[in-house]
């Protein structure tokens, strides 16, 4: 037996990653001065092609308040968020192709897609009002400090047992 | 554990098995790329280098250690398994110290700091954060992953994560194209909290620190009651 | 002592879990349940409920990203 097939397939304990994920986190607050955050990343997404449709999302009453713009010299496409998003993408590819698991997975049928989509959508939505999924108003604003995040984590709860409910009504 | 039945089973299936087909062309092929790209950055942008770096390392971590925000919040309901839980709540303790370090080097010496100085997630909490958390939790369970799950899983090569991707996206751009009406309504009468702003740094601190780690054992605590929520 | 096969390909999160639950819930004593999916997370959260509710387990890797999971009901 070589080695890799020694370190191979076992996944990580939990506790393993939680302790990573927050030593990276803390990286990334040091270096670059802002935590973690992806959902931002999906909004600039949607409004930059928008904007390439020629749509002036700039004047949006959202990108007007609470510092939501970019900053200055970034664009849609390129900017902090919508980089680590892209390499956690990355990172998970190398991650499985390393040990040879990577399977192109289609959709099964409708009713996946259908609460996917759905899913999708409610969770989009949600983002907005709470400032951030649950890495941003939750992974990295409880350790900021702010009670949104202790909130948002509380609630959270509330809304996985519907969805809960939801899914041994209708998809199991 | 296993048991003898599993074993002959095991060794009756190793036999049909097709030996596994190495991907580790691809591995290189990509991770040569991404090297690429990281050492483009740090001639032209040392901090998108780090962030680079430190997202193809999250997705990594996340990945092997099939780490899951969405599963830390729908397997204590619906199973009763709260591992991932825990886990989530020492990420929580580890980044609470890192954080706080850095907000004291920030503003620690400052009397009168204005909350935009701070670093960090710092925003208004509300009725909005309610019913952002309640309706982020029902998509998350429905559509099996939330936002850093879908992006791992789209590396792992989920369509149907692409699709909770689009989902996401539309999601995201109604809701701030909507964003007016819900700022008149809630968010621009609810106030900013900094825990620290009101009680002082430390007593923050240590309030904190002990929140979760009494969470951790009452997660624990639930872990070992051993019940489901539902009789299927 | 009977075999049942379980298909979870194509699955998204919780469903093979919870799939899995199910027919354990069925079976008798000693029955085996072989499970296959291609979902990563099921090989960390089906092994830790099914070993919390003290039942054997095991499992292999069938082809890239496919694996087999043994479940033996013990109680």
């Amino acid at each position: 037996m070589n080695l890799k097939s020694k370190i191979n397939n076992k996944p990580w304990p939990y506790w393993v990653g939680g302790i990573i994920l927050a030593i990276l986190n803390i990286i990334l607050l040091f270096t670059t001065g802002s935590a973690w955050r992806i959902s931002t990343s999906f909004l600039y997404a949607g409004v930059g092609i928008l904007h390439k449709l020629g749509i002036n999302v700039e004047d949006w009453y959202y990108f007007n308040v609470y510092n939501n713009g970019l900053d200055s010299g970034q664009t849609y496409f390129n900017n902090n968020i919508m980089l680590i998003s892209v390499a956690i993408i990355i990172g998970a590819l190398i991650s499985v192709l390393f040990f040879s698991e990577f399977k192109f997975k289609n959709i099964k049928n409708k009713k996946q897609l259908f609460f996917g989509l759905a899913g999708g959508i409610l969770m989009g939505y949600g983002t907005r009002l709470s400032f951030g999924c649950n890495i941003g108003a939750y992974f990295s604003a409880i350790p900021s400090f702010s009670l949104h995040g202790w909130v948002f984590g509380a609630f959270m709860f509330v809304g996985a047992w519907i969805g809960s409910k939801i899914l041994f009504k209708y998809i199991l | 554990m296993s048991s003898n039945k599993i074993e002959e089973l095991k060794k009756r299936r190793q036999k049909e098995i097709k030996p596994k087909k190495s991907q580790l062309p691809y591995f290189f092929f990509v991770g040569f790329i991404s090297f690429i790209i990281a050492y483009y950055f740090l001639n032209t942008n040392i901090r998108y280098s780090i962030i680079w770096t430190i997202g193809i390392m999250i997705g990594i971590t996340m990945q092997r250690s099939r780490f899951c925000f969405a599963a830390s919040f729908r397997d204590p309901i619906m199973v009763g398994t709260t591992s991932l839980f825990r886990a989530v709540i020492i990420g929580l303790i580890i980044s609470t110290i890192g954080f706080s370090i850095f907000q004291y080097i920030q503003i620690g010496n400052i009397a009168n700091y204005s909350l935009a100085d701070v670093p960090g997630q710092i925003h208004p909490v509300g009725f909005h954060t309610i019913l952002g958390a309640i309706l982020f939790g029902i998509g998350m369970v429905i559509a099996g992953g939330c936002a850093s799950g879908t992006l791992i899983r789209i590396g792992e090569g989920y369509a149907m994560q692409v699709v909770v991707l689009i989902g996401f996206i539309i999601g995201t751009v109604l809701s701030s194209n909507h964003f007016e009406f819900w700022d008149k309504l809630f968010i621009s009468s609810s106030k900013t909290i900094y825990i620290p702003k009101h009680i002082g740094f430390f007593p923050a601190l240590v309030i904190q620190l002990t929140a979760l780690s009494t969470l951790y054992l009452l997660a624990n605590w639930y872990d070992k009651q051993n019940n489901i929520m539902a009789d299927l | 002592m009977a075999e049942y096969k379980l298909d979870c390909m194509f699955e998204a999160c919780p469903i093979p879990l919870l799939k899995a639950l199910k027919k354990l819930k069925k079976m008798k004593i000693g029955d085996v349940l072989i499970m296959q999916t291609d979902h990563n997370c099921s090989i960390t959260n089906v092994i830790e409920w099914t070993k919390k509710q003290g039942h054997y387990i095991d499992y292999i890797e069938i082809g890239e990203g496919e694996w087999e999971i043994y479940i033996e009901k013990a109680k």
